[in-house]
């Protein structure tokens, strides 16, 4: 693994206006996103995580502070900046699934798919995830597991070079959640993109390439990872 | 108030959009109701009133000449509650331009109070008995107005022979005068041509020579009465007389007018209404299920809390009743104000006595039960969903919504072609199936309503175009007062201008088969002349037959005939005694407007003369040449002169009235269909909040969103229309079939352009409450959106 800087993020601060009360959720952070790693943001809810992630993945915009991917500035940039952004470069996957009910599993990916120019194989991203025969089931015909993997072959088949993971195994059981955190962990490493996984559970801070340590808004840590474990070694 | 009724105005205000637009279908249908029937009562009521305050005849009896002695006999016929006897004539009308109008004279025993028939002083003062020189008379207001005409001023007229002047006193109105119109085969009235000139008994008794005459009697019958029976009896004493015609009051001319007005608008009243009154419950019904469902959560809270059923259904069906209330409030207001538009209109076409306006106390309560009835019935029967809520469950999140397949998958050739957003546009459509239903029929609805608003105006038009291009290719018809010699007008088409000239023998008469009489009137013209052609209802051509009756198809219906059968024809012309012949019925035909045809040489012959006429058709070398107008107006014995091209002007600008109307209806139809899609785009909007954001998220554009909410309204705006469209078609026909009496019937004819208007116009109210639904997409928050499940 190379240390190419993929983003950067310089005093990148968010400030929500609530009614009368002014929340700060993330305090003037400044970091890099490496190209390939898996980086694991830790932290209690309320900590900021979700916050950064959204910010990463161009869903939200900075209050302060200036955020680059590559060169491109993105805080600069509008919503037609970042509206492209998200389509070319960011593959999200939320705890929820969110999957389109009224599509099937195949077409589900395929929306995706229909985004970029040189999308990857929609039957070979289903294989991948193990949902090739499932692709015909709607979402309400599959179970969470499977939601999940649907939902990482979405994020996945635009080859994305930011996979950007809020809590996807939340809504899991265990052997559910490894399975899931094992096929994001082959994505990484396979396709070489970067994944990002936000979770409140330190357990998976064991699969990460770096683990980024959240509280109160703020980044506190950034921990390098030499030995990562294989996800189905990790037990909680 | 209860917290429940201030959440109940904070849903109302967190949802204005679509309350506002559900109030906006609601007080339609409260404005067309109030004020159609409104117009209505007020126009039958003033109808009625008249009737009965001026005393209506009952029957109505044509002779050629009878002494004012019958009336007494007449009258001793049990049932006959009152007779009276007067002329009726049309003379001509010498006007100041030198041209020629038709007056129809008509007498009037004095004192009248007693008598059938009387008149209404609209303006000015009553005749007299006798004035010294020239006569007093009253004209009818129409007339008074399109020709300026004031009291005072002196009007000639050529009667007897003789020319005769009279004086003007004012204007008045009658029963049987409510709408002038000299027959059934003018379509409209021709004020700037026809009179009706109203005079004492004596002074017309004088005027032509008819002292102690009269050729009409008018009859009032006892209600109950067999009128069969009695016309029968009143023609046995007027037989010696020459009993030209006699007709119930349903034949009456002014009076089936006025019908066909009163029943067009019956039928708007009950239908139209209905119509938005069912769209607004359905989609207020569309509207609180999904609420309902919204609010599953707290409902479960509320139950949990120990509110019962009932108030919580309660709480949403006050949502919809609020929703009829306010749109009923604002419908009345709206309503009462179009009441007294069309009120004014009515009262510039009829000649009514009475104002015709005035607020219907139980047309506005009526309005507010129904539109009442419609929240309450659609809110309880939405809420019912509330029942099945326990409190337990409604606390868990609700499982995904269950994409299914719908039946396009099965033809794999085309669902192979569709992209994975058409997929999902169709999918989501079919699985909300009422939302989808509502929208076609919200859709569909207001294209009814934009064709059938104009389709009116086609079907004037096309009795025009037909009238004028197709039925009359002449540019003169020139009346006589009396047939005359065919040779006596021959030289004409020697004049200057003059193309070609063919007669017209029109003689009236009675048709006697199974024992029953009909009165009908035979056109006799060339069967090979080309300035008159016969089409029927559906613009086929007829032929007139050499030898025989084209009959046509109301009278063929109430006498029972069929083709091939002998009739006995008796004429009944205004003098002379009448012929009797048998004729044999030759074809029979529906027409649009009148009458039965025979040929030129038939008619002479049931006539016993050779060569005469009572009309010639001029074909000139333009549509109006005013030297041979001029030339023609000065001949004796020449009723009139009319030219097709100045008639149709003056039919289009009484068609620019309707003009006013169809607007209305169009802005009407118009909101109708924006609502409707606004309210079900919302929804679908609101519904999908997740899915959007998520394809937000997935690098889908703002535009690329809007774009596939607009897909999915468009698909149903586009069943919508394709539905509308025939069904329109539908609608008119139904309609010009129930307004259409034995002597008018209306075809059902729509052109191709209005439904293209329709179709256009429903395109631009569906973008407009589609662009209203989608500009949401842009605040959409994707953050929000994504965090939790509700």
């Amino acid at each position: 693994m190379d240390d190419q800087v993929v983003m950067h993020l310089e005093e990148v601060s968010k400030t929500y206006i609530m009614g009368e009360v002014t929340v700060e959720a993330l305090k003037a952070t400044t970091m890099e996103i490496l190209a390939g790693e898996l980086l694991v943001i830790l932290g209690p809810s309320g900590s900021g995580k979700s916050t950064l992630l959204n910010l990463i993945g161009g869903i939200d915009l900075p209050s302060n502070g200036q955020m680059f991917f590559q060169s491109q500035s993105l805080s600069d940039g509008g919503d037609k900046v970042l509206t492209n952004f998200r389509r070319e470069e960011v593959g999200f996957v939320f705890q929820f699934y969110n999957l389109i009910p009224d599509l099937t599993a195949a077409e589900n990916v395929a929306l995706a798919a229909e985004l970029v120019a040189d999308p990857l194989p929609v039957d070979e991203v289903l294989q991948d995830v193990g949902l090739w025969e499932r692709r015909d089931h709607f979402p309400s015909q599959l179970s969470g597991g499977e939601q999940q993997r649907v939902a990482i072959a979405r994020a996945v088949v635009k080859n994305p070079r930011l996979l950007l993971c809020d809590e996807p195994t939340g809504a899991l059981d265990n052997e559910t959640g490894k399975l899931i955190l094992r096929l994001l962990a082959d994505i990484c490493e396979k396709r070489g993109s970067t994944v990002i996984i936000v979770t409140h559970n330190t357990v998976i801070g064991a699969m990460a390439d770096r683990v980024a340590r959240m509280s109160s808004g703020q980044v506190v840590e950034i921990i390098k990872n030499e030995h990562p474990l294989p996800a189905e070694r990790i037990e909680w | 108030m209860s917290v429940l009724s201030r959440k109940l105005l904070r849903t109302i205000s967190y949802t204005r959009g679509q309350f506002v637009a559900l109030v906006v279908v609601v007080m339609l249908g409260v404005l067309i109701y109030i004020s159609m029937n409104t117009a209505y009562y007020n126009l039958e009521r003033s109808q009625q009133q008249f009737y009965s305050d001026y005393r209506f005849a009952d029957y109505f009896f044509h002779v050629v000449k009878a002494p004012e002695s019958v009336i007494a006999r007449i009258e001793s016929i049990p049932g006959v509650v009152k007779a009276t006897g007067r002329i009726q004539q049309d003379v001509v009308l010498l006007k100041d331009n030198n041209e020629r109008a038709t007056a129809r004279l008509t007498g009037y025993p004095l004192p009248m109070e007693s008598e059938v028939n009387q008149l209404h002083l609209m303006s000015g003062r009553m005749f007299d008995q006798d004035s010294s020189h020239s006569a007093e008379v009253l004209v009818d207001p129409q007339y008074a107005a399109a020709n300026q005409l004031v009291s005072g001023q002196a009007i000639q007229i050529i009667a007897d022979g003789k020319k005769a002047d009279l004086l003007v006193n004012g204007t008045a109105t009658s029963p049987e005068f409510v709408y002038p119109m000299r027959d059934a085969s003018t379509m409209f009235p021709e004020p700037h041509r026809f009179a009706i000139i109203m005079l004492s008994q004596r002074n017309i008794q004088q005027i032509l020579g008819m002292p102690g005459q009269i050729n009409q009697v008018v009859v009032d019958l006892a209600p109950g009465v067999d009128e069969t029976a009695i016309k029968s009896q009143v023609e046995e004493i007027l037989k010696p007389y020459g009993n030209i015609a006699s007709y119930a009051r349903k034949d009456q001319i002014s009076h089936a007018y006025l019908d066909v007005e009163l029943e067009g608008l019956r039928i708007n009243s009950r239908f139209l209404p209905l119509l938005f009154f069912l769209i607004a419950a359905g989609i207020q019904m569309v509207i609180l299920t999904r609420m309902i469902r919204s609010h599953r959560m707290s409902i479960g809270v509320l139950k949990a809390l120990g509110y019962n059923n009932a108030q919580i259904m309660w709480h949403y069906t006050s949502y919809a009743l609020l929703v009829s209330l306010v749109g009923a409030v604002f419908g009345t207001i709206a309503g009462m104000g179009m009441a007294s538009a069309m009120s004014n209109l009515y009262a510039q076409f009829f000649n009514l006595p009475q104002t015709i306006g005035g607020l219907n106390i139980q047309v506005v309560l009526w309005g507010f039960v129904i539109s009442g009835l419609v929240g309450i019935a659609s809110g309880l029967f939405a809420s019912r969903s509330v029942l099945r809520i326990t409190p337990a469950e409604a606390m868990r999140p609700e499982p995904p919504v269950s994409g299914r397949r719908i039946a396009l998958e099965g033809l794999p050739f085309i669902w192979k072609r569709l992209g994975s957003s058409w997929r999902m546009s169709l999918r989501s459509i079919l699985r909300n199936r009422s939302r989808f239903a509502i929208t076609v029929l919200g859709v569909m609805s207001s294209v009814v309503l934009l064709v059938f608003a104009s389709f009116t105006n086609d079907a004037v038009d096309y009795l025009l175009s037909q009238s004028f291009k197709q039925v009359n290719h002449y540019d003169y018809i020139v009346r006589f007062t009396a047939p005359v010699k065919y040779s006596g007008t021959i030289d004409w088409s020697r004049w200057e201008s003059v193309q070609k000239q063919e007669p017209i023998l029109e003689i009236p008469v009675k048709i006697h088969a199974h024992g029953r009489t009909e009165d009908e009137l035979l056109t006799g013209i060339n069967p090979a002349g080309r300035l008159k052609q016969v089409y029927d209802i559906n613009s086929r051509q007829i032929q007139i037959p050499d030898e025989g009756i084209l009959l046509s198809s109301p009278v063929a219906n109430k006498l029972g005939l069929k083709t091939g059968e002998v009739v006995r024809v008796e004429t009944a012309m205004g003098s002379g005694a009448s012929r009797t012949r048998e004729l044999k019925i030759a074809a029979i035909y529906d027409p649009m407007m009148g009458a039965s045809y025979i040929s030129y040489d038939t008619a002479n012959h049931l006539l016993g003369e050779s060569q005469v006429i009572t009309a010639v058709m001029l074909k000139m070398d333009a549509p109006e040449v005013p030297a041979v107008e001029a030339r023609l107006q000065e001949m004796p014995k020449v009723s009139s002169v009319m030219s097709p091209a100045r008639e149709q002007e003056s039919f289009l600008q009484l068609l620019d009235t309707m003009l006013y109307f169809i607007l209305v209806m169009i802005m009407f139809a118009g909101l109708l269909g924006l609502a409707i899609v606004y309210n079900t785009a919302t929804m679908a909007f609101q519904e999908r909040r997740r899915e959007l954001a998520s394809l937000r998220v997935m690098g889908y554009s703002n535009t690329e969103v809007a774009r596939l909410l607009s897909q999915e309204t468009w698909i149903q705006a586009v069943v919508g229309i394709a539905l509308g469209l025939p069904a329109g078609k539908l609608m008119g026909a139904v309609y010009m079939s129930s307004v259409s009496t034995d002597l008018f019937s209306f075809p059902a004819i729509i052109y191709p352009r209005t439904y293209f208007i329709a179709a256009l116009a429903s395109i631009i109210f569906v973008w407009i409450g589609q662009q209203l639904a989608v500009r949401r997409v842009k605040n959409i928050d994707m953050v929000e959106a994504l965090k939790n499940r509700d």
